[in-house]
């Protein structure tokens, strides 16, 4: 109850609510100071009246006190005991001092020299322990009474002094270690420190506050040692708080973290959980340990092979797993993607093709424009080839490409580079179906245009975007030598590009043997070579391989092409080198210490590249913050034009850099938006440019509203470069999602920029992506639980807005096919439940907004407002599935992608 | 923010020009659709620039290292919009002045001179007097229809000087006195009426001066005070922290000291209004001060509404003819809804005072509206003692006076009686020009008390 000092002291300011931990933690000494204040204000009014049970209390306890203080040691023991049983027994409020504890206050100096003046014994043991209590309310700063009375007392049974004494104790912990490690000349050491904190843990474990018990150990730079406390209960709270700790700790820690958790979860059997956080480290030989060493049970390996599948990683199996199990391979190439796929199409009613027409609605636009376009320009044919690509993506069937009639065949309604695009989209139609989709795409080999030709080479590579076959049809068919080094430039480009996409993440040396001479070509034109070295980066992304490293940099320092480096299509070359890097974090430094010798300006923006692509996904600060510091600079007017060309692709390089270090950390992917604001005030045109295409990938395929409300905005710039990049962000906002107030911003753009050709190609491209895979699909490359970050989808969509940074010199130019590179981040953004044969099955499944739970009591749902579906199902951006009832159990820990599902032996009905 | 576009330092370079006539050849345009996303939304939090000016909530609300480190991460993240943002603006003053200085030497002084020279300009656009309108319809991004006071409603413009985020539909705003076109937005738009509600000057009763009451003390603090302080510490144990409380109990037992003390100590928006204040002449108006006063409540959040005497409008609903009774029915179940309805009211917390609590309606003070019911009984011995010693502490006493006399007389004293009496006593010391209070006045003083308390209740009436 409180007092009449606590009545009047002044209340915490509104604005304390929310204070981080430390504060609240100190609340207990500070509500002791406060009372202490309150005393000595009151100290000429009379004497504080106490109700008669709290006066016979301080009586009591002064008896008590007066006897530790006397010289007779008989009566030592007894007392400390009542002391402690009645501090023990106190109940208080929440916002009072227990009042023992205020009573026994004035008495603390006291007791502290009479402790110093005991003889050693068990007697001064105890009094340590109870002076430890009374310290919490009397600390002054750095004192760490609490602390030092703890060492000096080896009591067992701390956590009866309660919750509130454990958390004051760790605090002082924390900060005392930090005193000893600052001061040098010191020579304690922290091992008594350690000691102690590894006997609250039990306690804090025991007591649902797992945080207490990481935090506690981080500050002490021993986590691995938590795995030693845990038990099947405790284990999946204290994992899920390390892994939401992960992307807020800086380098090394975050890797400790990561590690930890994995082995508790390889502790404990999670094989699928241990499987992803392999993937996050990007550690090869951790995946092939998991994968390989952890189990012989069939569908967990199949599930993990689903897992590995997703992210594209390839891995050769030893055969005593593949003569186990057939089925695994196919499970790891993914070879079953397009019929489950298409299983999906069916059961959601979606496999009727849609044409671009469907799409566009221009019923719905504004009639007053209607008629004034020309609908049938070879432009507007060719966006309409993009967008019946994006829709029918996969479905393998559709109105314009693949008709009977080949003479009808949308193909001839495009010129040139458009004959290309074209017929690189049969490859988008087919994705995924290998062996149909090379017999449509056969006819078109044997075009007499050498476009169409090209486009043929291009749609093999997409087909197999993602899946493996067994026979190899992609690498025989663009592999080529011939056509790579004696075909038309086109030729060569679309199928380094085919191959590209076809292997990208996989890794494989095949590909490098065919490529890494292309790079290496001083002959071939410039385009050539950096599509070669963007295809190497794309199939050896984050593996920092040596090989294409050597080869890409050699070029770069060629004598010979020094004069070929301003060409446009260097960017390219720049970019396989940073993708190459993705995700290695501080592993770049080597590289961009070794680029500062190369004299062009190219080599900076290489450099920020690079940077970012090894960041990507960590939302480190600092890396912001040098991008920032790029941003800052005005280019001067009078720069020679070569310097001002490469610092304005620094500049634009370094915005997309905020944005992909930014993204997926909820905090900083919303921070950033912020900032963009700021960048699209202050800075240049080049800039400006890019500011919307970061926005574009910090959300994709997730319309946020305040986002896209932003980018609606800029899509009315001034500057027609700006408002193309922004629609095209419009569409990757909305990427796969048939966000309705999106199609009718885009409705509106369609018909405001009727005129102009550029701007309404890329309003036709931006629906055609808003309605990918008529809303099946997501070119987020965050999964699973948007935990784990895809590389392939990251790259694919980062070469897609390199590509746009400068839109008019390719998208928007001749370059269209550029926009193919989205297939390497589109998938299917779905679930589907399959039996332990990998036959789909029904179930029924509650589908909602996953909730963040981390941290919170008891046990909260994990998602909200959800609705009750039959899978399988689509998952939009930041919604969560989990099963109704009890009948299965997944055998992945997160219900998204290919999941299979286990009866139940203890399930009844 | 830079949101705004119209921003000539941002402008497009070279070829960005030939575009701009071209688009001016084009019919009218298509408007963009950025007006509409706002229509029907009045609270401004939800769309626009500003949304993106909010801070993101950090989860989880436990105290631990991972709020710490997100929280931390907020902190960086404005730091360097702040580094930005100020590189940004000393480059621009740099720059400005580089190029103002051959011009004339003075450039700082010539720039406040022309900021000055412009603000003038913009004050002669607005002209004087302005008329105060209502904005009823955003057409496009420089046409609105708006209405004026004295009925007719207009097509105007809006001047491109005029703050667009803050223009929203039912905002007053300040129109030109000729061409009624917009030219100013006055933002507070709330009811003066429920601004005055606000307590400005907190009471000067603290907790200190109520005499006992201690449980009742404490079950307000933990069900008001703390959540607006800690909300974590009810997060961490996984319930909701109460909405509000209802205090009740004979009259004079310290309803309203208490609520005074509460708004004495907090430092939360205090918002105080009595229960007949809701009661209106006209239709309508009783609903709309409650919408007012909670919106006002949740402008100011962290708050805390003080309706005392809630039996005026909380009665049992009942079936009724007159006009009247059923207005003031009105105005309860709008205060239902408030308090209880569809949209959360975030930290704005509820107390209400009332000694009728068996007339009001069931719903008004059922669990997740009113989630505490404190009940103020009137004092025991040790209560009286103290509420005698608080009353009498300043009052200058004769030796003779022992108040243990009255404290252990088994009168049915309430709060409010003591300091009759006391006061009472003090008066006749007045009277007879005596300059201590003596023993004989005291009991003189009760005796008039309690003989009016009596005189009050027809005893055995109802018995």
């Amino acid at each position: 109850m409180p007092s009449r000092e606590e009545g009047s002291k002044a209340p915490p300011s509104a604005q304390d609510k929310g204070k981080a931990k430390v504060d609240d933690l100190a609340d207990v000494t500070k509500e002791g100071e406060k009372s202490k204040d309150g005393k000595d204000a009151k100290a000429d009014l009379p004497p504080e009246e106490l109700s008669e049970e709290d006066q016979k209390l301080k009586e009591e306890l002064e008896m008590l006190v007066e006897r530790l203080l006397e010289s007779d040691t008989s009566l030592y023991k007894p007392a400390l005991e009542a002391i402690k049983t009645f501090i023990k027994t106190s109940t208080s409020s929440m916002t009072a001092v227990p009042k023992p504890l205020k009573f026994l206050r004035p008495h603390y100096e006291k007791l502290e020299a009479a402790y110093e003046s005991w003889p050693e014994g068990e007697d001064k043991a105890s009094l340590a322990d109870m002076l430890s209590v009374l310290g919490m309310t009397y600390s002054d700063q750095n004192r760490h009474d609490t602390l030092k009375y703890r060492l000096l007392s080896p009591s067992k049974d701390i956590g009866s002094w309660g919750h509130e004494y454990m958390r004051h104790l760790a605090l002082e912990i924390g900060d005392e270690q930090q005193l000893r490690l600052e001061d040098e000349k010191s020579t304690k050491g922290v091992e008594d420190l350690k000691q102690l904190a590894l006997s609250l843990i039990p306690f804090f474990l025991k007591h649902n506050a797992e945080a207490d018990a990481v935090d506690l150990l981080s500050e002490l730079e021993m986590i691995d040692k938590i795995s030693e406390f845990l038990d099947e209960d405790t284990y999946p709270r204290v994992c899920l708080y390390m892994v939401s700790m992960v992307a807020l700790l800086p380098y090394p820690d975050n890797h400790e973290f990561l590690k930890t958790a994995y082995s508790i979860y390889r502790q404990y059997d999670q094989y699928t959980q241990a499987l992803l956080l392999a993937i996050r480290l990007n550690d090869l030989d951790l995946i092939k340990q998991t994968f390989f060493d952890s189990t012989k049970d069939k569908t967990i390996l199949r599930q993990m092979a689903f897992l590995l599948a997703r992210e594209r990683i390839q891995l050769a199996l030893p055969e005593a797993l593949t003569d186990d199990d057939s089925e695994l391979q196919g499970c790891l190439d993914n070879s079953k993607q397009s019929e489950f796929f298409k299983y999906l199409a069916k059961e959601l009613n979606i496999l009727e093709p849609k044409t671009p027409e469907d799409i566009y609605k221009t019923h719905l636009e504004n009639m007053r424009t209607a008629g004034l376009t020309n609908t049938d320009s070879a432009r507007h044919n060719l966006s309409s080839s993009f967008v019946n690509a994006f829709v029918n993506y996969g479905f393998g069937d559709d109105k314009l490409m693949l008709v009977e009639d080949k003479a009808s065949s949308w193909v001839w309604k495009t010129k040139d580079e458009g004959m290309l695009s074209t017929a690189a989209s049969v490859g988008m139609l087919m994705a995924w179906d290998v062996e149909m989709g090379l017999d449509k795409i056969d006819p078109f080999t044997y075009a007499d245009e050498d476009a169409v030709k090209c486009g043929a080479l291009l749609a093999t590579g997409i087909l197999s975007s993602g899946v493996r076959n067994d026979a190899e049809p992609a690498l025989a068919l663009l592999g080529d030598a011939e056509k790579l080094h004696e075909g038309s430039p086109n030729q060569r480009v679309a199928s380094i590009m085919g191959l590209g996409l076809a292997y990208a993440g996989s890794a494989r040396d095949e590909v490098l043997e065919i490529l890494l001479p292309v790079v290496m070509d001083k002959s071939q034109e410039m385009r050539v070579s950096a599509m070669a070295a963007l295809s190497l980066g794309l199939v050896f992304v984050g593996t920092a391989n040596s090989d294409v490293l050597g080869a890409i940099f050699e070029t770069l320092i060629d004598e010979d092409r020094q004069r070929q480096l301003d060409d446009k299509w260097t960017r390219f070359m720049s970019l396989g080198l940073a993708l190459l890097y993705f995700g290695q974090q501080e592993e770049v430094d080597v590289l961009v210490e070794t680029l500062k010798a190369i004299d062009h300006p190219m080599a900076k923006a290489t450099q920020v590249l690079a940077e970012a692509c090894a960041w990507a996904g960590t939302g480190q600060v600092l890396n912001l913050q040098n991008f920032l510091h790029i941003c800052n600079e005005h280019i001067d007017e009078d720069d020679d034009k070569a310097t001002k060309k490469g610092d304005e692709l620094l500049q634009a390089y370094a915005v997309l850099g905020l944005s992909l270090v930014a993204m997926g950390e909820d905090i900083g992917q919303e921070m950033i938006l912020r900032q963009f604001g700021h960048l699209m005030h202050y800075g240049e045109a080049n800039i400006r440019r890019a500011v919307p295409l970061a926005m574009g990938l910090i959300s994709p395929s997730n319309p946020q509203m305040k986002v896209y409300d932003t980018l609606s905005r800029y899509s009315h710039d001034n500057d027609i470069d700006v408002a193309v990049n922004a629609i095209f962000a419009m569409g990757l906002l909305g990427a796969g999602t048939n966000n309705a107030r999106l199609a009718q911003l885009l409705r509106q753009l369609a018909s405001y920029y009727h005129r102009d050709a550029n701007a309404l190609f890329m309003v036709r491209i931006a629906q055609g992506l808003l309605h990918m895979g008529k809303g099946t699909l997501s070119v987020n490359p965050f999964n699973t639980d948007r935990a784990v970050l895809s590389r392939v989808g990251a790259a694919g969509l980062l070469t897609v807005l390199v590509a746009l940074i400068d839109a008019k010199d390719f998208v928007l130019k001749d370059s269209h096919y550029m926009l193919y590179f989205l297939a390497a981040a589109m998938h299917p953004r779905w679930l589907i439940t399959l039996d332990e044969d990998l036959q789909p099955l029904t179930v029924n499944v509650r589908v909602g907004q996953a909730v963040d739970t981390v941290g919170a009591a008891g046990r909260p749902k994990t998602i909200t407002g959800w609705q009750t579906q039959s899978t399988p199902v689509l998952l939009s951006h930041g919604e969560r599935a989990e099963l109704e009832d009890e009948q299965y159990v997944p055998v992945s820990n997160t219900l998204e992608g290919l999941v299979i599902l286990r009866k139940n032996p203890e399930w009844e009905s | 923010m830079g949101a705004n576009q119209s921003v000539p330092g941002g402008g497009p370079p070279g070829d960005g020009k030939d575009k701009k006539d071209a688009k001016k050849e084009k019919p009218k345009y298509e408007p963009p659709p950025q007006p509409t996303t706002r229509i029907g939304r009045r609270k401004r939090k939800q769309a626009g620039p500003n949304a993106s000016a909010k801070l993101p909530t950090v989860y989880p609300s436990s105290r631990c290292k991972l709020k710490y480190l997100r929280m931390q991460r907020i902190h960086d993240h404005l730091l360097l919009e702040e580094e930005y943002v100020e590189n940004q603006e000393r480059m621009r003053k740099a720059k400005a002045t580089a190029t103002a200085a051959p011009a004339s030497a003075g450039g700082d002084s010539d720039a406040m001179d022309r900021n000055a020279d412009e603000r003038g300009r913009v004050d002669d656009m607005r002209g004087s007097p302005m008329g105060v309108g209502t904005l009823e319809e955003l057409i496009d991004d420089d046409h609105a229809i708006v209405s004026s006071a004295t009925g007719p409603e207009y097509y105007v413009s809006i001047m491109s000087f005029v703050d667009k985020d803050l223009l929203e539909p039912g905002a007053s705003i300040l129109l030109h006195h000729k061409s009624v076109s917009v030219v100013g937005v006055l933002t507070d738009d709330a009811d003066p009426s429920v601004s005055v509600m606000k307590l400005d000057k907190a009471p000067t009763e603290s907790y200190a001066d109520i005499g006992g009451l201690e449980a009742q003390i404490q079950e307000v603090r933990e069900a008001v005070e703390l959540p607006l302080l800690h909300p974590e510490l009810y997060e961490e144990m996984g319930i909701k922290p109460p909405k509000g409380v209802i205090l009740y109990g004979a009259p004079g037992t310290g309803k309203t000291l208490l609520a005074k003390a509460v708004a004495n100590s907090t430092s939360a928006t205090f918002l105080r209004i009595v229960g007949s204040e809701l009661i209106q002449k006209y239709l309508g108006d009783g609903p709309r001060l409650v919408r007012q006063l909670f919106q006002v409540a949740a402008e100011h959040a962290p708050a805390i509404v003080f309706i005392d005497e809630i039996d005026a409008i909380g009665t049992k609903r009942y079936e009724s003819t007159s006009g009247g009774e059923r207005e003031v029915q009105r105005t309860m179940l709008e205060l239902l809804n408030q308090l209880d309805g569809f949209d959360d009211r975030g930290d704005v917390k509820v107390i209400m005072a009332t000694n009728k609590i068996e007339t009001l309606d069931p719903a008004l003070i059922r669990p997740g509206r009113i989630d505490r019911k404190i009940l103020f009984e009137n004092p025991d011995q040790t209560t009286k003692k103290k509420i005698f010693t608080l009353h009498t502490s300043k009052m200058s006493l004769s030796e003779d006076v022992d108040l243990d006399e009255f404290i252990n007389q088994k009168d049915d004293l309430s709060g409010a009686d003591i300091k009759a009496i006391c006061s009472e006593a003090g008066l006749m010391a007045l009277r007879e020009r005596r300059m201590r209070v003596q023993m004989a006045d005291f009991r003189a003083a009760r005796e008039r008390v309690l003989k009016t308390k009596s005189e009050g209740e027809p005893e055995g009436l109802y018995l």
